[in-house]
Parts: C-alpha cells; structure tokens; sequence
C-alpha cells in the first residue's frame, strides 16, 4: 500500500515538467509559458546592477530566481523550481550552481545553502495557472524563518503586513533578500505565505529548506553517548525530510557535489557505514509528530544532552547528525503517524 | 555565531554558578510570601475569567492588576522558593478550582491554599473543567536573582537579561484556535483579549509567555529569532504540546530586522485556517509603541452595549442539538428560542472553542449576507470561512457586514451554529437582503422559501424540545422566536409568523403502527441523541425484534461513555456488533446476543461508517474526520494501517457512508472533504478511480453516503439535493436532481413544491443521506433530511415515489421480510420512530409506509443504563439481522439462512 501510493506520486512527477521548455507537457497551454519566460528575461537586466551597491563585505551574495509551479494539471500539487542559482564570493568570483538543482519542479522546494554572512536575493515568478482568476492578480510568495530580511521581504500580503502584497502575480516578479545574519545558522522553512488565502499554498507543496551552514564549521554527533563536535567537511550526505501530514517526503544532498536529488514520499535514506549523515527534519501540516530512528541516538541541538526521540510540531525544525552504522527505518511512532504508515528505511551499505 | 560568543558563554556559565549560590541562599533567605486572592467570575458573553482581589507580598511592591475579570487572568509573578497562601473566591454558577492546587470552591464559596514555587519556568494555573472557556492564567516564577531567558542581538550575541532590564513583558496563551494576551509594563497589567496587535519600540527587550491548555500549537513569530530556553540552538517556532504546555523566551524587538507589522501565528495550517493569528507592531525609538487589545467578551454584543469590540462564543458539543452552544446560551434563549444563535453588531467578533467535544471538526461557512464576501469591501479574506481538513482546536472571526450567518461542520453536517450581525441603526434584526450558500447557490433572497425553510431546519435541529415525540397524543409544536427581522426589500416581519405561516404549526403526527408482516431477525438502530444517567455522552442502540416489533433491550454502554454511536455493521456469525463512535474515535465490539462489551479500540478521529468484506469477513471502517478507511483482519481487533483515500500530500478526503461491492473488491467512499467518489482496490490499497462529485450546484456538493447496485453506485450530494449514479469503474453516468420539482428561490407559495419536470410526480428529496439499493438491486431508497423518503427505481435511474418522513430522515438499511422480499428501515435523528418500508420490488413506485414503530423503551425492557432525556430520538444508523445484502447473505451461518426464502438467498439472479 506504502509503495502503491509512493510510486503514483513519483509517476505524476514525470509530467511535471510543465514549464520545461524540452519536455513540455500536452496539457500545457502555450500562454502559460510564454508569459512568465517574457517576464523573466525583462527582469534579468535591471536586476543585477540594482543589489550590488548593497552586496556585504562579509560572505557569499546569492543571486537566486525561482518559479512557483503547478506540476500536473490532473493534481492539486504545487511546487518551487530553481531556475538559477548564482553565487558571487567576497573576491568578486561568480559560479553557477544552477546544475546541482533539479530542473523540475520538486517537494519539498529546493534545498538553498548559505553559510552564516552570505546575502541572497531570490526572484519569483509565478507559473501557476490560473486562467479563471487571472483578474485576482493572485500572489504567491517566499516566507522564510530564522534568517534577517526587513518588512518588504517577509513574503506576506499587505493584508498581514501592511505595506505590499509581498508576492510573485501572473505579471509581475517579487525579489525578496535574505540576510544569513552572524547567529542564524541552522536548518530554516520557507513556504509560501500568500495563495488562495492569507494563509498560502504551504499545504500544497509550496515549501523547501534553507540551510544556513555555521561559520564555526561544526556539528554535533554522539560518540560514546556524549555529544562531540565533528567538522561539517566530514559529512557526506544531507538529508532534508519534510514530515507532512501524511508522510515523509524528502530530498537527498551530496555534499561533496551539492547535487541534489528529489526523493519523494517515505523515501529510502542510505549511507556507507561509518559516514557521518545530517538529517534536517521540518514537519508541516496540521499533526504532531514523534520521530525516532531505533538503534540511534543525537544530540539534542543546542545541549550537550543525548536523546533518541524528539516530538516536533508543524514549521519546527530539528537537525539529527548521525554516524550511519546498523540498517534502521525513521518513523513517525503517534497514533496518527502508525495509521499512515509514516517510515521509511535508512540502509547502511557496508 | 560571532567569533566573540565563547567569552559571553563563560560570562553566562559564570553567572549561572554565581545564581545557583545566590538560588541555594536565597531559598533560605530571601523567600517571600505571597496572600493571593483571586476569584472567578462570569464575563458578560458568559465566558468565565479570574479577577485579582488582593496581593500582597513580604517582600513588598506587587503590580497593578486590571480591576476586572480578564482573559487570560492575572499574571502572578513570584521568584523560587516563594510561598503562596491563594485564596479562591467562586463567584460563578459552576464549580471552579485553581490548578495547581487541589482545591474546588462550589459557587459562592471561598477554598484556600498554599503553593511553594519550587520550579523556575512559566506555567498556567487553570480550572481541570472550564480552562478552555477562560478560567486559566499565567504564574511565572523567576530566579531569585531575577535573571530571565538569552536574548540574541542583531549581531548573533547571546545575552543575557534581568526581569529589570525588560521593556514589556507578553503572556499569550494559545486555545483552540484563539490567542488570548496581557501585557505587563513597569509592573502594570493590561489585558489584551484575542489575537491583540501587541506593540513595541524598536531594540525594546520583550519577553514572551507562551502557554497553551488543550490540543497543541507551534507559536511562531515572523522576523524574530530566540535561544531555545537555556540552550545554545537558535529557533523561531515552538512546539506547545497537547494538554498544557508552557515556553518563555526573550526577544529584542526588531533586532536585525527592523521596524514593522510582524505576523505572530500558530503554525497549525488548521488553525491559521481558524483565523489564530495577531500582529507584532515594532516601531521606531520616539514613537509609542501600544499595544491594541482585541475583541473581548465584554465588548459589544447583543445585551451587552460597549465601545470596545465584541467577543461571543460558542462551544462545540457533543450535545445532541447544542453541536453549537452559545456560552451564554440559557441567557439568550428566553429571545432566540435556541442556544445556537448569537447577536452581534458589525465588528465585533465570533468565536468557536472545541470545548465539549471528542471529535474533529470543521467550523464553515454554511451561509452569508451576499456581500460578506466581495472583494471590494467585506470580509473575502475570512468569508466563507472554512477549513481545508477536520482538526481539533477552535476558531475566530470578525464580522462586519450586517445578515445572517449559518456555521456548520463539514464532517458533521447537521452541526449549526448561526450569528446574526445586525446594524442598530436599522429596525429588525438584519438577516440581509440575500444569502450565498456554499453550495454555489449566490443572491438567494432572505424571502425565499429555501431561506425560511433553512431557517426552520436551524431551529428544529438545535432545539430539543422541537424535536417530535410519536409517545405524546399532543400536535407537534416547535417553538421559533417572535422577534423582528429585517429581509429582502428592508421589509421587516416576526420571524416566529413566518415561519408558522408558511410552514404550519402543531402538526398533527402520524399514528403508530405494526407491519402486519413480520421482518425475520433484529433491527440494531443507533439511537444517537438518546441520554442515559450513567454517562455524559449521548448515545444508544436499540435493539428491535423483527418478529415482533417489540423493543428488545437498549444498549448505552456507560462503561465506556459510548459517545453518539453512528453505525453498524456485524461479522458473518452475526455474533458481534460492530459499532462507531462518530463524534469520538473509538471502535466498539458488542456480543449481539447479551449486548455485552467485548472490546472498544482507537480506530480514528470520528470513524463513520463500517463495513465488512463479504470475502473474508475483514472489517473496513471509514475514518471521516481523516484521510482513509481502516482495516481490521477478520478476528481480529487490532487495526491495520489505512487505505489511503487520496494520494500523499493531497487533501484528506475525509470519507462518510462507504459500502463495498458484493465482490468484495472495491471499497467505494463517498468523500466529504473533497467531494468524489472514491473507488479502492481492497487487495493492493490502490485507488482506482476517485470520481468528481459534480451536482447541479458544483461548489460543494458534499457527497455523504453511497448505495451498491449489481453494476452501479449510488451517491447522495447532501448539501446539492442530488444524487450520482456512476459505473464501477467510476464513470458518472448520470445526476438525478432531487428537488427539479422545487422552487427555493420564491417566497412560499402553493407552486414552491409541484411538479416541474413534468413527469406527473411531485418528489422532493432535500438534503439527501443514506441510500442503500436493495439486495436484488432494483431499488433505492433514500432518506432526505428534510423529511421525505425517495425510491428510486435503478431500471430507469428515476425517482418514482415519495413518501413522508420526520425531520432529520437520516438512515436506511434493508432487512428480509417473513416469507420473502425486503423491508427498508428508515431512521430520523429529530424524532423517535422508526419508519418501515414495505418495498415493492416488481413495481418500485408501488413501495409503501408499511409501519411505524416507536423506539422508546417502556421500563420492562431491558437496558444497561437508565434512560432520562431524548428517549429513542436521534435515529441515525441503522442494521438488520441477518445481513441479507448479495455477497453477504451468501456466508450466513446455516441457522441464519433457515429463516430465509430461496431468493432471499440468492437475490441477484
């Protein structure tokens, strides 16, 4: 049953590809594309010459542009897809890292990664058709925890913030900047804040994981049952999985590559014994949940003390840092979590 | 973090070694004693809330309280190892106590005791029955060396902070789905009400006290960041865990981030759904930085007049009738003649607590004055309110548009709750000039008939006393409020003469009879509304011997306060019951034979309907306020995890009356939450087809309960007076309008009900619910709510009779006739008959009332609780002994089948 449904939302994901310009959907109307690729290209020249003047002495500028996106026009999914991804070092030294993302639209959203003092400015365009209320000029947005970003960035509508509606419309982008401030790192949600209702599409796979890598370099892992502090560099693999509702869905990161791959629903975790692996769990949704990993136990962030299960509520996050040893499955233990079959297998190869 | 951090943490370690000397000290020194009296009263919307008589303490200064009853109540401040000497003084009509302590003061009485403030954190003090309708406060007990919770700076500094150093102070608890706030300033405590604009100067030291009593929240703060407690992780959301959960921590306002309107919110996507939302305001240094209260329960309503805004407040019950109870219900009713109905002027606020009640719900929009929601003014960005999925918690919403506003719940239709805002400056209590429904139906005049028909629904099912008692030899009687109402037009009429004119009063009901033919075996009917001394929930099964229409016992199940059971269903053996609790999440296994428990299980939130599978006897059990229908192997009671209704991620589907094809192949649910019908393969757990509902009035069609022919399905739209017919593969083949022979829009007039679709018939099946087909699959039967029964005749997909039933028709299932054929037994939740349907399987048209039974017991029969109130009414599921339906009636054990006819035994041909 677990697999069943795993496999139709995976399956769905091979037409999701509706703004694609390879692979274009036949449910896609031509419109819908033409319109968000103009908007796009106007807003490329005037945007770069306009954040540089403010570009911080202390970390990496990211210049980032994202679509909001409607996968399959058969379901209600919604989804953020990484058009480009630049980052300009304090040398003045710009890479693109474009490739790392997957071209399509995924859940949960891409994975963006900052280290503590970088500034990113993130465009969005709004792809999501939406043909019979077109005249509504219906935003969606980027709202993101934990880093610093003033009132203008705080993706939320004028209803809320009393200033603008802060969001992508079918006509026009919004570019928000995000400030990786000294004390923000960590693992961080953003999500939209703004579709149909003042409360966003979050709910309808509008939402990814900022990390914010320390500048201390560390992690916490247990050895011994004490909590140690180990290089970020000996992590091999980072894990994002999104504790929904009604499942797990996730994304795997390769950290020497950065390449990230969408793993969908109750995904399979694997990693080679004796590597060290970062879970960043976000849960979302209306439940509570009760995640364990039997036969491993973390750091409780932020404490020297140990623990082996920790109960998370919709939008927290918690950072599990493991060193992989015996196969294990991740799971949701709650009454709820049980009825849907929320787990999933970690296979450590030898 | 900045390079710089690890000299304040030595300055933070160095501090907490200095502060555990000074705590050790202090505890033995310093210690004060606090003589706190507080007492409880009764707000003006009827919510209750402490009020501060006195405090004073040994060690001197204590602050200024309000000097009124707030919400939440006063924050008391003490340092560890203080001593408090409380004193409760009740002063409202209900017992109330003071949690932490153990006391219980009765109304009118004083109860004291003492508290030594042992542990440094805040924590709520609470009534154990009425915290969740105001009786709860805050008590904060610092260090003794007044040290409060990090702070980090702009720069990513942890610092540290003294109670003295603090700008303001919020306490903000978190229930249902409502934040209720004070702010302390320099010692000076000012309620803040719901969802308050809290203010503050930018750079301004805040601390916040997060509380929460009942089903949990995350509390989520936009822009603004804090060390969790006493750890080095840095957050922006916390977790508040059901029950009682507390969380302090200190921000600096604006740090990094500046000046603004900051969104504080639960993070619960339901209960951002549910309106539990505020603003932090940050301003810049120089300006004043207030904080603005919310609506509050004694603001402006109706017997109330104030300038401040207003709050009312109805809890969500498990309460037969009063699924909506205005919290100051018994004052209101003398005028409105329900508690379901509250009054309020434009502005003031509406507000739902899921108070008394072991289900999720939903609190939607039903109706609204048709400009309520209009982009261009009005409320659109909280009309129609609604929520994506059934949760726990509550809900909040101001209203500004004058008219009539009907809630209900989407998993529990017959829940109203109504609010009329009404603008003093016009005569009659505005209704409006029209209605929308959520139906889809826009502009409806209040004139109309749908409107007064819907109207005298909403009085009907929210009043016990309006519901019809077949035992009493006087007329039925329903009592409607004699008041002034302004509708289409401005015209102004008495609402009570409307409604007795256009729809009649003391009806004469229907003589009680026997069918001359006798049924073979039992008739389990949920008497769902029926109340019992031994328990608070409502809720019996009464058991009818077919042979002789005589009622054979009732069965209440104190023992475990059987909470409104639904439905049915039984194994092969006919030996258990099995039995819903649709407004808990229990499961119950009942011995048929004594009516004994053998087991009550957590199935799910708000389990529905259960069927089995005729191929391995294999229970399924739909879990309406969720996402799946649960399976519990044959002989099991242990369940299974769900069949999953809808894909992940997509929104539950929340399904109601499912059935299964006699094959025992498909499990086919009628989906409530996102209206389809869904088709699932029993052996993979896969969805084979999940069919869009549609109707006549697309928007929500509310497809509840569906029906299983030899080739077909069956759905009743509930909220669309329609019904699906689809193929088993899910292709819609056809929607019969139930009400083509109705006008909603006129006002009542002898044309409202005649035949327009010139068929020769008049039929009118309003708010359609259970509709099984019969064993051979000849015949619908369909019980309307609004009291009518229709059979439709699958040869020809048409409805051809009607026949009369009460208010509330609810549910239908078929059991065998002596010597051949079926009879259909047909339930109303609003009276307490049984309805019997002689079904004339060779001419369906020909079908007729056959009987009418009461199901009220007399004291010789045998029951396990003693009946006080409501008896035999709330007639919902309903079961025959044996099951006869095709796939079943093939696996009865040989002493079930000797009572059967051949056919009977082989009804589909």
């Amino acid at each position: 049953m677990d697999l069943k449904s795993r496999a139709d939302f995976s399956a769905c994901d091979k037409n999701w590809l509706c703004v694609r310009r390879k692979n274009q959907s036949s449910h896609c109307s031509a419109e819908w594309i033409i319109l968000p690729v103009l908007i796009f290209l106007i807003s490329i020249f005037p945007y770069a010459g306009d954040v540089v003047a403010e570009q911080p002495a202390t970390g990496n500028h990211h210049h980032i542009e994202m679509f909001a996106d409607k996968p399959h026009p058969d379901y209600e999914y919604l989804a953020y897809r990484m058009v480009r991804h630049e980052v300009t070092d304090r040398n003045g030294l710009t890479t693109d890292i474009t490739s790392r993302y997957s071209a399509a639209a995924i859940i949960p959203g891409p994975t963006i990664i900052m280290d503590e003092g970088d500034v990113a400015d993130i465009t969005l365009y709004n792809q999501i058709p939406n043909p019979e209320r077109i005249e509504l000029h219906e935003n969606v947005s980027l709202h993101v925890h934990g880093v610093h970003y003033d009132i203008i960035s705080d993706g939320t509508l004028k209803y809320i913030n009393l200033v603008q509606d802060e969001g992508a419309t079918l006509v026009q982008s919004y570019t928000y900047r995000w400030n990786a401030a000294p004390g923000t790192a960590g693992t961080w949600p953003y999500h939209d804040h703004n579709m149909n209702t003042h409360n966003g599409a979050e709910d309808k796979g509008l939402f990814g994981a900022l990390i914010v890598n320390p500048a201390s370099n560390i992690a916490a892992i247990n050895q011994g049952g004490s909590s140690q502090a180990i290089s970020l560099s000996s992590i091999e693999k980072d894990y994002i999985l999104y504790i929904l509702d009604d499942t797990f869905v996730g994304t795997e990161i390769n950290r020497q590559t950065g390449q990230q791959i969408p793993i969908w629903t109750n995904p399979t975790l694997s990693a080679q014994s004796g590597s060290n692996i970062r879970l960043h769990l976000i849960a979302l949704g209306t439940n509570l949940h009760q995640f364990k990993l039997p036969g491993y136990s973390w750091p409780e962030p932020g404490t020297p003390n140990i623990i082996e299960e920790k109960a998370i509520g919709p939008l927290e996050k918690h950072v599990v840092v493991i060193q992989a040893g015996s196969n294990s499955s991740y799971m949701d233990t709650t009454f709820a979590g049980k009825a849907q079959n929320m787990i999933g297998s970690l296979n450590v190869n030898p | 973090m900045k390079p710089g951090v690890p000299r304040s943490h030595i300055k933070i370690i160095m501090g907490f070694t200095l502060f555990n000397v000074l705590l050790w000290i202090s505890s033995i020194v310093l210690a004060a004693t606090h003589n706190i009296h507080l007492s409880a009263e009764t707000l003006p919307n009827g919510q209750h809330g402490y009020k501060m008589l006195s405090h004073t303490s040994s060690d001197g200064s204590t602050p200024t309280y309000p000097n009124e009853a707030t919400i939440p109540g006063p924050t008391v401040f003490v340092k560890q190892g203080d001593v408090l000497n409380v004193t409760l003084t009740n002063n409202t009509p209900l017992n109330v106590g003071l949690s932490p302590g153990s006391i219980e003061a009765t109304p009118g009485e004083t109860q004291s005791f003492t508290y030594t403030a042992n542990d440094v954190g805040t924590l709520a003090y609470y009534d154990k029955d009425s915290h969740l309708v105001g009786l709860f406060g805050a008590l904060v007990v610092d260090n003794a060396d007044g040290s409060v919770d990090n702070f980090i700076d702009e720069n990513g500094t942890i610092v540290a902070s003294k109670r003295a150093d603090l700008d303001k102070e919020f306490v903000m608890f978190m229930i249902g789905s409502t934040f209720w706030g004070a702010e302390i300033v320099n010692g000076t405590q000012m309620p803040l009400w719901t969802n308050p604009t809290l203010g503050a100067v930018k750079d301004d030291v805040v601390r916040f006290h997060i509380l929460s009593l009942g089903p949990g929240h995350t509390w989520h703060l936009h822009a603004h960041r804090w060390p969790d407690k006493a750890s080095t992780s840095i957050i922006d959301v916390k977790l508040l865990n059901d029950i009682s959960d507390s969380h302090s921590f200190t921000i600096k306002a604006g740090a990094g981030v500046g000046t603004g309107y900051w969104q504080y919110h639960c993070h619960l996507f339901s209960h951002m759904e549910a309106g539990m939302a505020g603003k932090f305001h940050v301003v810049a240094k120089g300006e004043a930085g207030n904080s603005i209260a919310g609506a509050s329960p004694s603001g402006s309503i109706f017997l109330n007049s104030s300038d401040a805004p207003g709050l009312v407040t109805f809890e969500i019950s498990d309460e037969p009738g009063q699924w909506f109870r205005s919290i100051r219900g018994d004052a209101l009713s003398p005028i409105t003649k329900t508690k379901s109905l509250e009054i309020i002027p434009p502005g003031s606020s509406v507000h739902f607590i899921m108070s008394d009640t072991n289900a999720v719900h939903t609190i939607t929009s039903l109706l609204w004055p048709s400009d309520a929601d209009d982009p261009d003014h009005g409320d659109h960005r909280a009309i129609p309110f609604n929520q994506t999925k059934a949760y726990k918690g509550g809900g909040i919403l101001k209203l500004d548009v004058p008219g009539l506003y009907v809630f209900t719940c989407k998993i529990h239709p017959y829940m109203f709750g109504a609010v009329i805002v009404d603008d003093p400056a016009t005569s009659g209590l505005d209704l409006g000039e029209s209605i929308d429904i959520i139906t889809g139906i826009n502009d409806l005049p209040t004139s109309s008939d749908l409107a007064t028909r819907l109207l005298r629904t909403f009085f009907v099912a929210t009043v016990q006393e309006n519901w019809q008692d077949y035992t009493s030899s006087k007329p039925w009687h329903p009592n409607y409020p004699s008041v002034d109402v302004r509708i289409s037009g401005g015209a102004v009429a008495n609402l009570k003469t409307v409604l007795e004119s256009r729809y009649g009063q003391d009806i004469k009901l229907a003589s009680l009879f026997n069918p001359t033919t006798p049924g073979v075996g039992e008739v389990w009917i949920n008497t769902q509304f029926e109340k019992t001394a031994g328990k608070t929930k409502p809720g019996t099964i009464t058991v009818l011997d077919a042979a002789t229409w005589k009622i054979k016992g009732k069965i209440a199940l104190p023992e475990i306060n059987m909470n409104n059971p639904h439905n049915m269903w039984s194994n092969r053996d006919q030996s258990i019951i099995f039995q819903t609790q649709w407004f808990d999440n229990k499961l119950t296994f009942i011995n048929r034979k004594d009516g004994r428990l053998i087991n009550n299980i957590q199935i799910g939130n708000t389990p529905s309907h259960v069927v089995t599978l005729p191929t391995n006897d294999d229970l399924t059990v739909a879990i309406n306020g969720e996402n799946g229908v649960r399976i519990i192997p044959a002989g099991t009671m242990v369940p299974e995890p769900m069949i999953m209704t809808q894909l992940p991620g997509q929104t539950a589907a929340g399904p109601h009356g499912h059935w299964v094809t006699p094959d025992g192949k498909l499990i086919v649910t009628p989906n409530v939450n996102t209206s389809d019908i869904g088709l699932y393969d029993t052996t993979t757990g896969g969805i084979v087809a999940r069919t869009p509902a549609g109707g006549v009035f697309p928007a929500a069609p509310h497809p509840l309960a569906v029906g299983v022919s030899v080739d077909k399905v069956y759905t009743t739209n509930l909220l669309d007076h329609s019904m699906n017919v689809s193929g088993l593969d899910g292709t819609l083949i056809k929607t019969i309008n139930l009400i083509a022979d109705y006008d909603p829009v006129s006002p009542t007039g002898p044309d409202t009900i005649k035949d327009r679709d010139g068929d020769g018939l008049v039929t009118v099946g309003v708010l359609p619910i259970q509709t099984p087909v019969d064993p051979t699959g000849r015949v619908v039967v369909t019980a309307n709510t609004g009291g009518s029964i229709t059979i439709i005749d699958t040869t020809l997909d048409k409805v051809v009779a009607m026949l009369p039933c009460d208010p509330g028709c609810h549910g239908v299932n078929f059991g065998a006739k002596l010597g051949g054929g079926y009879y259909a037994y047909v339930t109303s939740k609003f009276s307490n008959e049984l309805i019997v349907v002689d079904v004339d399987l060779n001419n369906p048209a020909n079908s007729s009332i056959a009987g009418r039974i009461s199901l009220v017991a007399d004291k010789s029969v045998p029951a396990d609780d003693q009946i006080i109130k409501l008896a035999g009414t709330g007639g919902q599921g309903v079961y025959a002994i044996p099951n006869v339906y095709n796939g079943w009636v093939q696996n009865l054990p040989d002493q079930w089948k000797a009572n059967l006819t051949a056919a009977q035994l082989e009804p589909v041909q």
